[in-house]
């Protein structure tokens, strides 16, 4: 018997005729994953080494969240059971009974809703699970033969696909398939690419990515002039995820508004308070076809909707779970899975390429060391970029190393901060004007 | 699921593997936990969970691998990852993957650890546990109103069995606990966070805490400081003499030379040459010794290693020369260096890897500290003991950089960061507060930059190494204080010189 019917068969009964009046139960939710995984590595130019060797993982296991009849509630992670005692599940009830506390915010189940269509299965992955895997060896054999000379290369390809089911007391009951597709790369653990959505990465995909790294490689090869006070700095796509994860996720969260643990009050949301320029919006957005952030109902039962966080530069909204939701007086709202899901939109947008013809004088940042380090609530940073890449004149003309300090919430209030954007990322190239220095 | 539990399953899927030619690994591992978070004086989440599963490695007779994996506990399930894990390990001997046999010299091994807590992990109900942590954030949260405090406290058991196809079989269990409170303070317009934590084997540290109140102390400590932080200036950036608390100094043994020396990192390790450890380089001054190696009782104490072989304590660097390695069964032999155990995983679902335990950064030539219970207390003891040894290099700022919020490290070309909660000049009897900057620079230098040691060790500094995507507990420390010269390729960041 699958764990969710196990699940909803236990706690329809501890609801409906309890053995015991103190195990009642009020009202539940459960969320149960049941997935499958093949990965396939490459460690210093080998296929499938000892550490990185062709895997395969299958889990089923949940997240229950009880409230009791007396209005406290539990909340525990759940697998199938070893052994088919059965007074194993009884004998668990009794145990989340004994971790019961007291949280009425929390206690709320709400009814259920229509769903949106989102697309979130990609069918050829889920051929990839079931033994076609032929494609995760071809792609990392093409890596492996289009390698630049004298490179030590690491790499990894991932599939995952299964099912997800929600649960809930209100009436909810709802199962879908769901895949993931990641794969990525790194030379000389200097520079790197990757792609995750919830789809195959497209040939014309890889190419790109490919190229770009290669060619990111070479210019890594020259040494560049040093950076001096004027130059301007240039976030990659992938840094500005980074420090948008860093320092703008936790800030959000409506938990940790609510208990005055973030950068804005919230007064500041309600008053509308402007943070960020007024050209730069900030949502979340769960219905983009899959990309990994989108789905069709939280774990908490709430449909999938879209949310603006910061409209024009104005604060509108941290993202709220249910309790958040109860506690600060509205509807839930989309949640963000880590960074994706979440995007940043700016109205002046430009393709990079011809952003990157008007740089004079820049450095294009690829990764920092340390960031996750940085205090996410000042927003101050103090970071060591060794391995950017230097812009003179409209071109990438070598590598640099370089310091950066300032205050990422300060510069995304910036009028001279510009975004552009990426063909093969969700989030953009960042200009920036912060403190840089040469390493 | 119990130790003798969880031997009998790896042992009936180690039966499975008879009569299938190859070489088999198998690791079960049964984790229990609880934990809760409280903010503001309410309970956030208080929650329960267990986590068991059996990974099968499968090698061929050449010597690809293979890996399966599961969260289902059962005999049809091993007899499914047995086949899945040599199915996977023949299709990587077809694609020319790159063989390992080390496993076949690895010697037998039977032994059982028994749980070292002192109290069972359901000892003390877990209602009982919920009232100590909210008293112990009352107390917190009255003693330093001024700051927004959220508590959270964890207790894990992990019980672990490791077989073999050579009949290996050892299992043994890690009890770990951790008290934390998180703290935000609001000055002159900024905000700024402070993390502090106590941990142990079990809830003991709870019952201690309540007696003693040292972490609660430590915390409104901290938060204090992080006010004044909040309102102090940059630094102009540059090399200084420097003073690192002992966190920051595991930090600095962790992320430089630990992952530079492990023995999958040779090929890429600013202390490997042509793949192989350079062992007899002198990479600090005479006196400093960096060791690794399992305490009992330890946040990441671990007897064996996830391949079933004896975790041993190394001295990397012995009087300022690179002397080991930390190597795992597959790659020692490749990396010039002996097999030490090294081998961890996060759990049964993931490949081990070699890492640390607990790492030790030790320098022979000590000046003795008193240790104080308040930290400006101690800072101002710092300044004292440096002046009555004549080490307070004069004309300049000498900085005290305190706690450790982290680092990164790219141990291919040795650039080391790392940040701290922030920073004191404690050549100026005003012991004036900075903002954090980043201490960067290159390992090699920052280890010869180490003049001496203030104080007795502390190897209680704990984190999660998150080494290949795993997350691990890791530990280590060192004297209270380390002394460091100035040099050019270490250098703090701040505002433009």
């Amino acid at each position: 018997m699958k764990l969710v019917a196990q699940l909803e068969d236990l706690l329809y009964k501890a609801q409906r005729a309890p053995k015991n009046e103190e195990l009642k139960l009020s009202a539940w939710r459960i969320v149960v994953h049941e997935s499958e995984v093949v990965a396939l590595g490459i460690k210093d130019n080998s296929p499938g080494s000892v550490y990185t060797p062709p895997s395969y993982r299958q889990g089923e296991s949940g997240d229950v969240f009880l409230v009791w009849s007396d209005g406290t509630c539990s909340q525990t992670m759940v697998q199938l059971p070893f052994s088919s005692d059965p007074d194993y599940w009884p004998r668990a009830l009794e145990q989340w009974k004994q971790a019961s506390y007291a949280d009425p915010d929390a206690v709320h189940i709400p009814a259920p809703e229509s769903l949106p269509l989102v697309a979130v299965e990609d069918r050829s992955i889920k051929s990839i699970i079931t033994g076609n895997d032929k494609i995760l060896f071809d792609q990392a054999d093409r890596w492996l033969k289009d390698i630049p000379k004298n490179v030590k290369m690491q790499g990894s390809i991932q599939a995952a696909w299964g099912y997800r089911h929600v649960r809930t007391s209100t009436g909810l009951a709802v199962t879908y398939q769901q895949s993931q597709f990641a794969s990525g790369f790194s030379f000389d653990s200097l520079i790197g690419a990757g792609f995750a959505k919830r789809r195959l990465i497209r040939p014309e995909e890889q190419e790109k990515l490919w190229l770009q790294t290669v060619n990111q490689y070479e210019w890594m090869q020259k040494e560049a002039s040093p950076v001096g006070a004027n130059t301007q700095v240039i976030l990659a796509p992938g840094m500005t995820e980074d420090m948008v994860r860093q320092f703008i996720l936790p800030n959000f969260s409506g938990d940790r508004v609510i208990e005055g643990q973030g950068a804005f009050s919230k007064e500041s949301f309600q008053d509308n308070k402007p943070v960020f320029h007024e050209q730069l919006s900030l949502m979340i957005d769960p219905f983009r076809p899959l990309e990994l952030g989108s789905y069709l109902v939280t774990p908490e039962g709430i449909p999938a909707s879209r949310t603006v966080l910061v409209q024009d530069g104005q604060l509108k909204t941290p993202y709220l779970r249910v309790k958040d939701a109860v506690r600060w007086g509205a509807k839930p709202t989309g949640l963000p899975q880590g960074t994706a899901g979440l995007y940043i939109k700016h109205k002046s947008e430009a393709p990079w390429l011809e952003l990157l013809q008007g740089i004079e004088d820049g450095v294009l940042i690829l990764s920092v060391l340390g960031l996750h380090t940085q205090d996410s609530v000042s927003g101050s940073y103090s970071l060591s970029a060794p391995h950017s890449l230097r812009i003179l004149k409209g071109r990438i003309v070598g590598k640099t190393d370089v310091k950066l300090s300032g205050n990422f919430l300060a510069d995304l209030a910036a009028a001279t901060t510009k975004t552009a954007l990426s063909e093969l990322d969700n989030y953009p190239y960042l200009m920036i004007r912060t403190g840089v220095q040469n390493l | 699921m119990e130790q003798l539990e969880i031997k009998a399953l790896v042992q009936s899927v180690l039966e499975e593997t008879k009569g299938i030619a190859g070489y088999f690994v198998v690791r079960a591992q049964s984790r229990r936990e609880w934990s809760m978070r409280l903010s503001n004086g309410r309970f956030e989440r208080v929650s329960t969970g267990e986590d068991s599963g059996i990974g099968v490695q499968a090698f061929t007779e050449k010597g690809a691998s293979g890996f399966a994996n599961s969260d289902v506990l059962d005999k049809e399930t091993g007899r499914k990852l047995v086949e899945k894990a040599i199915q996977l390990a023949l299709r990587n001997e077809g694609i020319g993957s790159k063989a390992n046999r080390q496993i076949w010299a690895a010697p037998p091994v039977q032994e059982e650890v028994a749980n070292t807590a002192q109290k069972g992990f359901e000892e003390i109900p877990l209602a009982e546990l919920e009232k100590m942590v909210m008293t112990l954030h009352s107390r917190l949260s009255s003693s330093f109103p001024k700051g927004v405090w959220q508590s959270s406290y964890r207790q894990v058991e992990e019980v672990w069995c490791i077989g073999r196809s050579d009949g290996t079989l050892v299992s043994f269990v890690i009890p770990r606990a951790v008290l934390m409170h998180q703290g935000t303070v609001r000055n002159n317009g900024k905000a700024q966070s402070t993390l502090i934590h106590r941990s142990g084997m079990d809830a003991t540290l709870l019952i201690d805490e309540l007696a003693d109140s040292i972490l609660e102390k430590k915390a409104i400590d901290r938060a204090e400081f992080a006010l004044a932080v909040c309102a102090a200036p940059q630094l102009p950036s540059g090399h200084y003499p420097l003073i690192i608390d002992y966190g920051l100094a595991k930090g600095l043994a962790h992320e430089a030379f630990g992952h530079a020396v492990e023995s999958d990192h040779m090929n890429e390790s600013v202390l490997g040459e042509n793949g192989k450890l350079r062992k007899g380089l002198r990479v600090a001054r005479p006196g400093v010794s960096i060791i690794d190696g399992p305490l009992i009782g330890d946040w990441a104490n671990q007897p064996f290693s996830a391949n079933g072989l004896p975790r041993q304590t190394v001295t990397i660097v012995r009087d300022g020369i690179l002397e080991a390695g930390l190597g795992d069964v597959f790659s020692a032999e490749e990396a010039g260096m002996p097999v030490t155990g090294a081998g961890r995983a996060e759990s049964y679902g993931h490949i081990p890897l070699p890492r640390m335990s607990n790492i030790r950064l030790l320098v022979e030539r000590m000046l003795p500290l008193t240790p104080e219970e308040h930290l400006m207390d101690e800072v101002k003891a710092v300044r004292e003991t440096l002046l009555q040894h004549g080490e307070m290099l004069a004309g300049e700022k000498n900085l005290l950089l305190l706690g450790y919020r982290g680092g990164q490290v790219n141990p291919k070309t040795g650039d080391f960061v790392f940040q701290c909660d922030g920073i004191i000049d404690v050549a100026d009897p005003d012991l004036p507060i900075y903002q954090p900057s980043i201490f960067s620079g290159k390992i090699l230098s920052a280890l010869e930059a180490i003049r001496g040691g203030l104080g007795e060790g502390c190897y209680d500094a704990i984190g999660t190494c998150g080494k290949g995507g795993q997350s691990v507990a890791s530990s280590g420390g060192s004297h209270r204080f380390l002394l460091m010269d100035v040099d050019q390729q270490v250098s703090l960041g701040g505002e433009q010189a």
